[in-house]
C-alpha cells in the first residue's frame, strides 16, 4: 500500500521547525537539530522498523543552515521527497536528498536573506515607526501583527508548497516571474528606506561663519538645506554604504571611524548638539 | 528611575525568548520581541513608561533597521539592544532630564543602545557555545535512537543556556545599570567633549544601518535612484512614512508589470497577447 503522510504530521513537522529551527543554535551545526525534529514526526509515521527510522534520520544530521523563513520550502520538499523514498522509489536516497538540501540551502539563503530580512521587515518597520511617531503604540502593534500573520502563514504555504511541488517550487523563486518579484519589492524597499532615513536620521552641522558684528553670515546647514534638503544625511548614509560596499569595511570598523569622525567634528566646531542643563 | 527586581526578572525573561538563537522561536522571538521597536513597547510596558519606550525604541530601530545575520555572524545582539540598551537608555534620559521626544534624546538613547549591542555579541557566543553541549547529548541521543530527546535538546535544554547568558546578565546589567549612569553622569558632564561626541555619534550612526540595507539593494548606481526618490519625498515634500509606501508600492507595481512583460513576450506569440486582453 502506497505510504501516505497525514495531515497531522506534516502539520506537526512544520511547526517543529516553525518554533525549533534556531533554538538549540550553535556556530558548529547551526540549524541542523531544528531540522531534525521538523522531520521526526514525518520519519516515525513512515516507517515502524526501527533499522529504517534511523536510517531515515540519519539522513537529516548532515550540516544544515538557510534562512529560515523562506527556508521552510526546503523542509516541505524534503518531507516529500522523504514519503517518496518509504514508497520504495529508487532514484530518491540519502545522496539525493542531502544533495539537495545542500544545493538548495545557500541560494535560499542569499534570497531570503535580502527579500525576507532585507526587504519585508525594513518596510514593516519603517511604516511601523511613522505610525509610532510621538511615541503612540500603535505602530510596533501594528508590526507585532502583520509580521507574525506573514511569518507564519507565508511559512506553512512555503512549507506546503515545497511538499506538493518538490524542486518546482523553488524554480517559481529563481525563475523569471520570481526574478521579476523580487526586482519590484527591492525597489519599493529602496524607496521606503529613503523615506525612513529622511524621517528618522538626522545629521547637520553647527557650523556657521560670523561677520566683524557677530552676526552670522553663512550657516553652512541651511546653505545645504537650500541645495538638497538633508544632504549632509544622504552624503553621510552613502559614505557608509561606499566603505562597506566597496571598501569591504566591517559594520563595526565603520561605526568606530564615526566614533572618530565625531570627535574630531565636535572639536572643530563642525558638529554641536547644543546640549546644556 | 529605578529598576525593580521584579522589572529587571521580566526584562531578563524578555531577553531570553528574543536574542539570535531564543527561546521564542525566530519569528516571535529574534524578529518580533527582538526589534528594538517592539523592545520600545516591552520596556514601556514594564518600566510604565510606554511613551518614552515608544521613542526610544524608534530611535534605535533605525541603527538596527537592517540586522541582517548571514550564517550567524552577528554585529550586535538583539537581546542586549532591546532588553538592557532600552532600559539603561531610558534611566539615562530620565537621569539627564532629557525628553524622548528631543534630537538629542534620541541621540543618547542611540549611542547607549549601540555600545550595550555590540557588548552584547559576546553573548551570541556565549549562548551558541553553551548549545554545543546539548548537541553533544544530541548526537549520543541519535546513536541509541531515543529519537523523542531530540526535542528536549533543541527546545528545552537551551534554556539553561539563556539562563546564564541572556537573563543572568540583563537582570544584573539593568540591577546595577542605574548606579553606573548616576556615575557617568557626575563624571561626565552634558557639555564637555566626551558627551557631545557621544551624542553626535549618536546622530550618525543610524546612517550605517542604512548603509547596511543599502548594500543589499544597491547593485549598481542607478539603484540608489528609488532611494533618493524616497528621501525627496520625506524630505523635500514632506510626505509621511505611510503615504510614501503607498507611492512606492505604485512604483513597483508598474516595475513589475515591465519586467514580466519582458519575461512574457518572446514566449508568447501575437495571437495569445491579444487573448490575453479579453
Amino acid at each position: 500500500m502506497e505510504k501516505k503522510l497525514s495531515k497531522k504530521a506534516l502539520s506537526k513537522s512544520f511547526h517543529n521547525w516553525y518554533y525549533g529551527h534556531l533554538t538549540c543554535f550553535s556556530q558548529e551545526h547551526m540549524q541542523t537539530f531544528g531540522y531534525l525534529c521538523a522531520m521526526l514526526p514525518l520519519v516515525e509515521e513512515l516507517y515502524t522498523d526501527e533499522e529504517e527510522k534511523a536510517k531515515a534520520m540519519n539522513t537529516y544530521t548532515a550540516f544544515f543552515n538557510t534562512e529560515p523563513q523562506l527556508g521552510s520550502v526546503i523542509v516541505g520538499i524534503t518531507a516529500g521527497l522523504e514519503e517518496a523514498r518509504a514508497n520504495g522509489q529508487e532514484d530518491v536516497d540519502e545522496e539525493t536528498i542531502n544533495g539537495l538540501r545542500a544545493g538548495l540551502m545557500g541560494p535560499i539563503a542569499g534570497i531570503g536573506d535580502s527579500l525576507v530580512v532585507g526587504t519585508v521587515i525594513p518596510i514593516l518597520l519603517g511604516i511601523a515607526m511613522g505610525m509610532s511617531t510621538g511615541g503612540s503604540p500603535l505602530g510596533a502593534i501594528f508590526y507585532i501583527i502583520v509580521w507574525n500573520l506573514f511569518a507564519y502563514f507565508g511559512m506553512k504555504f512555503m512549507y506546503f508548497k515545497g511538499y506538493e511541488l518538490g524542486g518546482k517550487a523553488v524554480d517559481f523563486l529563481i525563475g523569471a516571474q520570481g526574478e521579476a518579484l523580487r526586482d519590484s519589492i527591492s525597489m519599493l524597499g529602496g524607496i521606503v528606506i529613503g523615506a525612513v532615513s529622511a524621517t528618522w536620521v538626522s545629521v547637520t552641522t553647527s557650523l556657521q561663519l560670523l561677520n566683524d558684528s557677530g552676526e552670522p553670515y553663512l550657516v553652512l546647514q541651511d546653505k545645504l538645506d537650500q541645495v538638497f534638503p538633508g544632504l549632509l544625511t544622504a552624503v553621510f548614509i552613502i559614505i557608509c554604504w561606499y566603505l562597506m560596499a566597496k571598501k569591504r569595511m566591517s559594520p563595526i570598523k565603520v561605526m568606530l571611524l564615526l566614533v572618530v569622525v565625531a570627535f574630531v567634528g565636535v572639536l572643530v566646531g563642525f558638529f554641536n548638539p547644543g546640549l546644556t542643563y | 528611575m529605578e529598576i525593580s527586581w521584579l522589572q529587571a526578572i521580566l526584562l531578563g525573561l524578555c531577553a531570553c525568548l528574543s536574542s539570535m538563537p531564543g527561546m521564542g522561536g525566530s519569528s516571535i522571538g529574534n524578529y518580533t520581541l527582538g526589534r528594538p521597536l517592539i523592545g520600545g513597547l516591552v520596556c514601556g510596558l514594564i518600566l510604565g513608561d510606554l511613551t518614552t519606550g515608544i521613542l526610544v525604541g524608534c530611535a534605535m530601530q533605525v541603527v538596527y533597521i537592517a540586522l541582517v545575520t548571514p550564517g550567524g555572524t552577528v554585529s550586535a545582539d538583539v537581546r542586549a539592544v532591546s532588553y538592557i540598551g532600552i532600559p539603561l537608555a531610558m534611566v539615562a534620559l530620565k537621569s539627564y532630564g532629557l525628553g524622548a521626544d528631543t534630537t538629542e534624546g534620541a541621540a543618547l538613547a542611540t549611542s547607549f543602545g549601540t555600545m550595550v549591542g555590540t557588548l552584547g555579541t559576546v553573548l551570541f557566543y556565549g549562548t551558541a557555545t553553551i548549545n554545543l553541549v546539548w548537541q553533544h547529548m544530541g548526537w549520543k541521543a541519535v546513536e541509541n535512537r531515543q529519537y523523542h530527546k531530540l526535542y528536549l535538546i533543541d527546545m528545552g535544554l537551551p534554556w539553561i543556556s539563556h539562563l546564564i547568558c541572556s537573563f543572568i546578565p540583563t537582570v544584573i546589567m539593568c540591577k546595577l545599570g542605574a548606579n553606573v549612569v548616576e556615575m557617568i553622569k557626575t563624571v561626565l558632564p552634558m557639555d564637555g567633549i566626551a558627551m557631545m561626541t557621544l551624542f553626535t555619534v549618536g546622530s550618525l550612526l543610524p546612517c550605517v544601518g542604512i548603509a547596511i540595507l543599502l548594500k543589499q539593494i544597491v547593485k549598481k548606481t542607478s539603484d540608489f535612484v528609488p532611494f533618493l526618490f524616497g528621501f525627496v519625498l520625506a524630505a523635500s515634500m514632506g510626505i509621511n512614512l505611510v503615504s510614501a509606501t503607498v507611492v512606492a508600492g505604485m512604483f513597483a507595481i508598474i516595475n513589475y508589470k515591465i519586467k514580466m512583460l519582458a519575461v512574457t513576450r518572446p514566449a508568447a506569440g501575437d495571437d495569445e497577447d491579444e487573448e490575453e486582453d479579453i
